[in-house]
């Protein structure tokens, strides 16, 4: 018997709204950021606006806002389809969309504030970090209930990808975000230094992995074949790709750690599992690819598809780039600079910008009941956004070949070519410039979409419930044909899909992370490196909130060129005590991992007043607010105690003293500061700030 | 290293010879077409030539081009056979096989990925980057040593704080000149007035005035009191030029000069 029920639209276009909102403004903090590359005035002189702090502003919102709001946005229409049901549940759906936006905003509020726990893609603190969990939840129960009350006995392809992505981020939010709580917004990793950073890569790059790649592949095998009214090409390859993507994929995290301080064996796995991707992620592509065929006249014609052509595309080109970047040899050259900027925006442009628009021309006029307002101003945008990706990342690509080989020049006689760090950057000012413009150039696009998808709303009207039906699922249902298959089995038992698919995202990570956990010898002890002293544990936290990680890495690899350049090469044994590690991904400015001792007191307090005077040139915004703001020094008893907590040898009853010896180390500073003319009080952040830096990598320094 | 650029240039010479072919054979036609031009088809001509083409096109069976052959596809008139009973919300799927090549690029990276781990961790032959990087500075040290038993080379490097003299070449105290803007301006002031660091034109110096040791100090540093060491990023003749570009400056009494500090010397 047919059952007459309502799919939810309202949720659709609810999810469809924030995604174009926060793309603005997410996209907007991206080109603010990337013109202070060049103009570091753009900071605008304030401690809210300056690069450390906005940067991850950027990358969370595009990722978790822009792409979250999209991912849900189109598991919302195609899930409901798919399964011929209405959501689970609209109360939970309204949680999700609402719990969402306010983690967002939230977001917005505290990384300005400099609220941070560092860990990058990862960097809010333990309270969000609890809601996030909770709303994913949310979304679990009510994807899951629409699966259990669904009435299409087998699952398509693109549920699968959903099934993964819930799980697997439920898993990577969860692991990567262990936290010892020291106030209401401010927390230590429980992992430190090697472990700490094999986790934080672990869950950065299967979030590229299970947020930004099988949601879109998802969307993808349902809008693709409905959009271009194609079969899928083939249902085989549907099956390996999908399994063998997931399986291969976590264990990849590793190659953003190559020539660092983690063991070898465990980089090995990561460039070896990297190879293997290719083709599992080729799948995808060719899958949608071949899907198309016999409809590429339509391509032709339809804005729409042209997006999903060039999305697709680009995501083939990210998914072969990545495993080259992964091998050792080309990583030695790439890593650190705008290579791997250019490689993440080609992904993040192209497959998930791209695939979005697409999406959202198909599916506003559809929901509306209406049709577009203007192919025109659709096809303006897809122009407009190719050109300002091709702008964007070619000359990032250039700039980071230009700076990676600057860095290892040597001359004749044996010295380095460009000893000057600041001299490799002001070579690529130029292209940072372009880079902009090709930032713009896309983000006009966007505001077109805008512009079109509004009037295109104005001329229809939301079905906010839209009418199906379907038969009820039979109670004793006999497999017919190839319902008898293996796969087609699994595909009636959501339950049995989703713990597969558990046990399968488990096995990489669990093989890589409990020896580097339990097995000592993977990362030697050095007796000569101690805990920080009170005051640097408080410098380090500024160094934390102000997001100095961002540009400065402290991993100096074992190369001739960073040896030299930096000196001794970074061993497991130095990061004991480093809750979380801060070893960095790109360099915008030199490595600081042996800066201690290499620059007088009263250099570094100039160069962070007015980097300009000390290195002329720097894009070094000034950190003036760091000389009027005083240190709180009333969080020490608790940090030294939660440091304790964590493993880190201070003495029983310290935390009573730290202040005393905080206070001592800081009137030291002020009264050396003082000797060269710098009138300094004790109690300001910038002397904490100071003791940390002259620290840094002193503890193994030869004599 | 050079192994990348290696690579890097053949894949751009393989795209410029696609991309000559392609040059090419449009010169070709616009050649032929500029000598003799053809005439533009009537629509009964082009009529007469479509009916002509279908003609054969129902007389030959249908070939597929290499191009899909490549790829592992079945020509498009065969798909009714491969689409599977199973419809969801419109969408069928095709029983298509996943092509050839594709199976032999993943198994091919698979058994890269064990050739990769086998070499690395169980027979040993390639290098941990521990190992890399030995051999990386004995390289280095090879290559220098070479470098300073060539004829002429290396004079200039053999400068040090012990045979170290002063110029006052004015070639010599114009580069001193340029060097000690970029590099010692920022803490010593514009005119080395002093700033954070000393006043480096009046008689009284901290670690020495004489040209052997200013060289020393440069080369150095004096790391506890914030001056850095030069010794890797300036050349020995470059510390040897600003050394003589300093001891030039001596009682040049410039504006804003700070406070003596240290012993005074002649």
């Amino acid at each position: 018997m047919t059952e007459k029920f309502y799919y939810d639209n309202k949720i659709v276009r609810n999810f469809a709204i924030a995604t174009i909102a926060w793309g603005i403004i997410g996209m907007t903090v991206g080109l603010l950021i990337a013109m202070q590359l060049f103009k570091p005035a753009l900071n605008m002189g304030s401690q809210y606006t300056t690069f450390g702090r906005i940067r991850p502003l950027h990358t969370n919102a595009v990722i978790f806002a822009f792409v979250g709001n999209a991912i849900f946005m189109g598991v919302y229409y195609s899930l409901q389809r798919l399964l011929k049901a209405r959501m689970f549940s609209d109360v939970l759906s309204k949680i999700h969309f609402w719990g969402w936006q306010l983690i967002i905003i939230s977001a917005v509020i505290t990384l300005p504030l400099g609220l941070t726990s560092s860990h990058e893609y990862a960097e809010l603190e333990w309270p969000i970090d609890i809601a996030i969990t909770l709303i994913w939840v949310v979304f679990g129960v009510n994807m899951f209930g629409t699966i259990i009350k669904r009435r299409e006995k087998h699952m398509y392809v693109a549920i699968w990808f959903y099934i993964a992505t819930f799980v697997t981020v439920a898993v990577l939010h969860i692991v990567n975000s262990f936290e010892l709580p020291v106030s209401a917004f401010k927390s230590y990793y429980l992992y430190a230094g090697v472990q700490d950073a094999l986790v934080q890569w672990w869950y950065g790059h299967n979030a590229v992995a299970f947020f930004l790649t099988t949601p879109y592949l998802g969307m993808m095998y349902y809008f693709l074949p409905k959009m271009a009214q194609r079969p899928i090409y083939s249902y085989k390859l549907s099956i390996l790709h999908f399994w063998s993507l997931i399986f291969i994929y976590i264990w990849a995290g590793p190659h953003h750690l190559l020539y660092t301080s983690l063991p070898g064996w465990a980089q090995s796995l990561g460039v070896a599992f990297s190879v293997m991707l290719i083709a599992p992620s080729w799948g995808g592509m060719i899958n949608g690819l071949l899907t198309l065929r016999g409809a590429w006249d339509k391509v032709r014609e339809d804005a729409t598809l042209k997006f999903m052509v060039v999305g697709i595309t680009a995501y083939g080109m990210a998914t072969f780039e990545g495993p080259m970047l992964a091998l050792k040899q080309i990583n030695a050259i790439a890593h650190y600079t705008d290579w791997i900027v250019a490689h993440v925006h080609v992904g993040a442009l192209g497959w998930n910008g791209f695939l979005t628009f697409g999406i959202l021309y198909w599916l506003i006029p559809r929901i509306y009941r209406t049709s577009l307002y203007s192919k025109k101003l659709a096809s303006f945008h897809f122009w407009i956004g190719t050109l300002g990706i091709i702008f964007y990342a070619v000359p990032l690509y250039f700039a980071g070949f230009t700076q990676g080989l600057m860095w290892k020049e040597f001359t004749e006689e044996g010295m380095l070519r460009y000893p000057n760090f600041l001299e490799t950057v002001l070579q690529i000012l130029p292209m940072y410039v372009l880079r902009a413009i090709g930032g713009g150039l896309y983000l006009i696009g966007v505001i077109v979409m805008t512009y079109n998808l509004i009037k295109t709303v104005g001329t229809g009207k939301l079905l906010a419930n839209e009418p199906a039906e379907a038969p009820a699922l039979p109670e004793n249902y006999q497999p017919q044909g190839s319902d008898k298959k293996l796969h087609r089995m699994l595909e009636r038992k959501p339950m049995v899909f989703l713990v597969l698919s558990l046990v399968v995202i488990l096995i990489g990570g669990m093989v890589e992370m409990m020896p580097t956990f339990t097995i000592k010898s993977n990362i030697p002890t050095i007796s000569s490196v101690k805990p920080y002293t009170p005051l640097e544990l408080q410098g380090r936290d500024l160094y934390i909130k102000e997001g100095c990680v961002s540009c400065h890495s402290q991993m100096i690899r074992p190369f001739r060129s960073e040896t030299e350049r930096y000196g001794e090469y970074s061993k497991a044994g130095e990061f004991v005590y480093d809750h979380p590690h801060l070893w960095g991904s790109k360099r915008t400015g030199p490595d600081l991992q042996r800066e201690g001792g290499k620059y007088g007191n009263a250099w570094h307090f100039n160069h962070m007043m007015d980097p300009q005077t000390m290195s002329p040139g720097s894009i070094m915004p000034p950190y003036e607010w760091l000389v009027t703001q005083s240190l709180d020094t009333s969080t020490t008893r608790s940090k030294i105690n939660a440091m304790r907590t964590l493993g880190v040898p201070y003495e029983a009853g310290y935390e009573n003293r730290a202040n005393r010896d905080l206070d001592a180390q800081a009137r030291a500073i002020a009264d050396d500061l003082q000797k060269n003319n710098i009138k300094v009080k004790s109690d300001k952040e910038i002397i904490a700030l100071i003791a940390y830096l002259q620290r840094l990598g002193t503890d193994i320094k030869a004599k | 290293m050079s192994d990348i650029l290696i690579w890097a240039l053949l894949f751009v010479s393989v795209s410029i010879l696609v991309v000559s072919v392609l040059v090419l054979k449009v010169i070709k036609i616009y050649i032929q077409q500029s000598l003799h031009p053809s005439r533009l088809a009537t629509a009964e001509e082009k009529e007469q030539y479509r009916l002509e083409q279908e003609g054969l096109q129902m007389e030959k069976p249908e070939k597929s081009s290499i191009w899909t052959k490549l790829l592992g596809l079945k020509p498009l008139s065969e798909e009714k056979e491969l689409v599977m009973e199973h419809e969801f919300d419109g969408i069928a799927e095709l029983d298509n096989p996943t092509p050839a090549w594709f199976m032999v690029l993943f198994y091919g990276t698979i058994f890269f990925a064990i050739a990769y781990m086998v070499n690395y961790h169980v027979i040993g032959w390639g290098k941990s980057q521990e190992q890399e990087y030995a051999a990386e500075l004995q390289q280095a040290e090879d290559e220098h040593i070479a470098y300073l038993q060539k004829p002429g080379a290396g004079t200039a490097n053999k400068i040090n704080e012990s045979n170290v003299a002063q110029s006052t070449d004015k070639a010599v105290l114009q580069a001193g000149g340029a060097l000690f803007k970029t590099a010692c301006s920022p803490c010593h002031g514009e005119h080395a007035e002093g700033a954070v660091g000393p006043n480096l034109t009046d008689d009284y110096w901290l670690h020495g005035g004489k040209v052997k040791e200013i060289f020393k100090t440069i080369k150095y540093g004096v790391p506890e009191k914030g001056m850095i060491a030069w010794e890797k990023q300036l050349k020995p003749k470059q510390i040897s030029d600003i050394a003589s570009y300093i001891l030039s400056l001596k009682g040049s009494n410039p504006a804003g000069a700070k406070a003596p500090q240290g012993k005074k010397e002649e």
